[in-house]
């Protein structure tokens, strides 16, 4: 588990670092992976079924905001079915619009959601969406997946009824917009999935928000169970042929998904579990504290220490320094320490000689490093973290100033005196 | 000199204003009836052009009953049908249209409390330093 949670950590890191590049990186992939489906279901007009158009209307998703991949894919769409006849696009576009107007404005901002469920869908693993959006999202969100399924099956209506439509003449206008109607609205496979997801974000939504241990594992167990009963007494009632093994199985997938999810989002320790009791003038409160599971990753650190003025720094204060040129020294530190509560980083098996050279505005010369206290606190450990030379040798810890520290206690130095 | 419990402050108030903050405080410039009658109004158009769309898909897909019928059928009923259809539409969408913009507007309000209060706690602070 420690492993796991360094590795969380790293990515963490890697992440914050990278943000400003990774974030249009991913967008730039979910485009590209979206348009790429859409000309491999539909590819109607030959045009779009171009590599370069692809990149380049991925490219430009990548750095607009996430609602501009539903317009970009809603556009690919609708000109395939322009492609395909002129009354297949109407009744697209008039899907889309009622969409938009009766239930995207509630969620304006589950863009990626109404993107990634019809891809989902499109990849035979849907039932990781529901699972996922109840963990993540809110209750609001189930308006985007409907919306997502819906999308999905009046493409596959298309896609379907398309060497029919093709075959009919200009003059039978009327009969391409009637098959089609009927093809999505007749489609009670679509309003299954639709209510069954539905159902399902709701149920993990509630529960996940509960307060009981291992909430969110009984909401993603509870959530897949519900799904699938639903899929099967819905398959019963109509007779929709779902598989039921595909069923089952794209809910064990879930289930992993969610896992990993979970891992990275709400990763407690329910052994620690702490139950505190205590009022004021108005209330009495009952908290329940469950403390995160977190493990500081070990780092490298690599100071050049310049020895001239270190020198003149430990000469002023009595010569307990000494030098040895460049140093590299792997630090690891570990800590299960407490959400909201402080908790101290422990480096053992180290014996610290800090001395002199430490100084009393530095506190003991261990990677001490208190959390849970505010962003601030955190801060300013780190930042002293970056600007210390830890120096071992066999098991012994030697504080060694940076060339900035010894400057500004020198400065100290000479105000005191 | 820097104050660690500011910095703390300003930061976790810029984060608020950068991210849902943004949104919030442009429902928290409505007095509440005020947003759910521009929510309200907004919900009526689209329920409207809705409407008008479904009607016309409707038309579309019996299309030829409808014009083998059309001078058999009582119109004045077919009107009167249509019409308690779009009120029955509108109103519908209008009461979920209520409900979700009294959500958001109370637990916009209660967010912008909770920023107000680290404003004032800010100022404080500030003056405490003068």
């Amino acid at each position: 588990m420690t492993v796991l949670l360094e590795m969380k950590e790293r990515l963490k890191l890697f992440y914050s670092k990278g943000e400003p590049f990774l974030l249009p990186l991913v967008k730039f992939l979910l485009a590209f992976i979206t348009f790429n489906t859409l000309n491999g279901r539909m590819g109607y007009m030959t045009q779009l079924d171009n590599i370069a158009v692809v990149l380049i209307a991925a490219l430009t998703c990548s750095f607009l905001p996430g609602g501009a991949m539903v317009f970009f894919a809603a556009i690919f769409s609708l000109a395939h079915m322009y492609a395909l006849s002129l009354e297949v696009a109407l009744v697209g576009l008039c899907v889309y619009l009622v969409m938009y107007l009766l239930f995207f404005r509630f969620s304006p901002k589950d863009s990626l959601v109404v993107v990634v469920t019809p891809l989902l869908c499109a990849m035979k693993i849907p039932y990781v969406v529901p699972i996922v959006v109840g963990l993540l999202c809110s209750p609001m969100s189930a308006v985007s997946v409907g919306c997502g399924v819906v999308v999905y099956y009046v493409i596959e209506a298309i896609v379907g009824n398309a060497s029919n439509i093709r075959t009919m003449g200009d003059d039978e206008m009327i009969a391409k917009v009637r098959i089609l109607l009927e093809a999505i609205t007749g489609n009670k496979a679509m309003l299954l999935v639709v209510v069954s997801f539905a159902i399902t974000i709701l149920v993990v939504y509630f529960i996940r928000r509960m307060s009981i241990d291992y909430s969110w594992t009984i909401a993603m167990i509870a959530g897949v169970m519900i799904n699938v009963v639903v899929l099967l007494v819905g398959d019963l009632l109509y007779d929709i042929n779902i598989s039921v093994g595909g069923a089952l199985l794209g809910s064990l997938l879930a289930i992993a998904v969610a896992k990993v999810v979970e891992f990275f989002r709400f990763c407690v320790d329910y052994s620690r579990v702490e139950k505190v009791q205590f009022e004021d003038d108005e209330y009495y409160y009952y908290v329940k504290a469950i403390p995160k599971m977190s493990v500081s990753m070990s780092t490298k650190t690599v100071k050049k220490i310049n020895t001239q003025q270190s020198r003149s720094a430990a000469g002023g204060r009595g010569g307990a320094l000494r030098h040895t040129g460049r140093i590299t020294q792997p630090s690891r530190t570990v800590d299960r320490s407490t959400g909201g509560r402080a908790g101290v980083n422990r480096t053992t098996g180290e014996r610290s000689e800090s001395g002199r050279n430490a100084g009393s505005r530095r506190g003991n010369g261990g990677s001490d490093n208190v959390r849970g206290s505010g962003a601030g606190r955190n801060q300013r450990s780190s930042a002293y973290t970056q600007n210390r030379g830890n120096v071992t040798i066999g098991s012994t810890v030697r504080q060694d100033l940076a060339d900035s520290e010894a400057e500004d206690t020198m400065e100290d130095y000479e105000e005191l005196y | 000199m820097l104050n660690e419990e500011r910095i703390i402050l300003m930061t976790r108030m810029a984060s608020f204003e950068k991210g849902e903050g943004k949104e919030n405080v442009k429902v928290g410039n409505y007095f509440r009836s005020d947003y759910i009658t521009v929510q309200l109004l907004k919900a009526i158009v689209s329920g409207a052009v809705a409407f008008v769309i479904l009607f016309g898909l409707y038309v579309c897909y019996h299309f030829e009953e409808l014009m083998q019928d059309l001078y058999q059928m009582d119109l004045l009923a077919f009107v009167q049908n249509i019409i308690f259809y779009f009120i029955g539409l509108v109103a519908g969408y209008g009461v979920l249209t209520y409900l979700v913009s009294s959500w958001r507007y109370n637990k916009a309000r209660k967010s912008l409390k909770c920023y107000y209060h680290n404003l004032k706690k800010l100022n404080s602070l500030y003056n405490d330093m003068q």
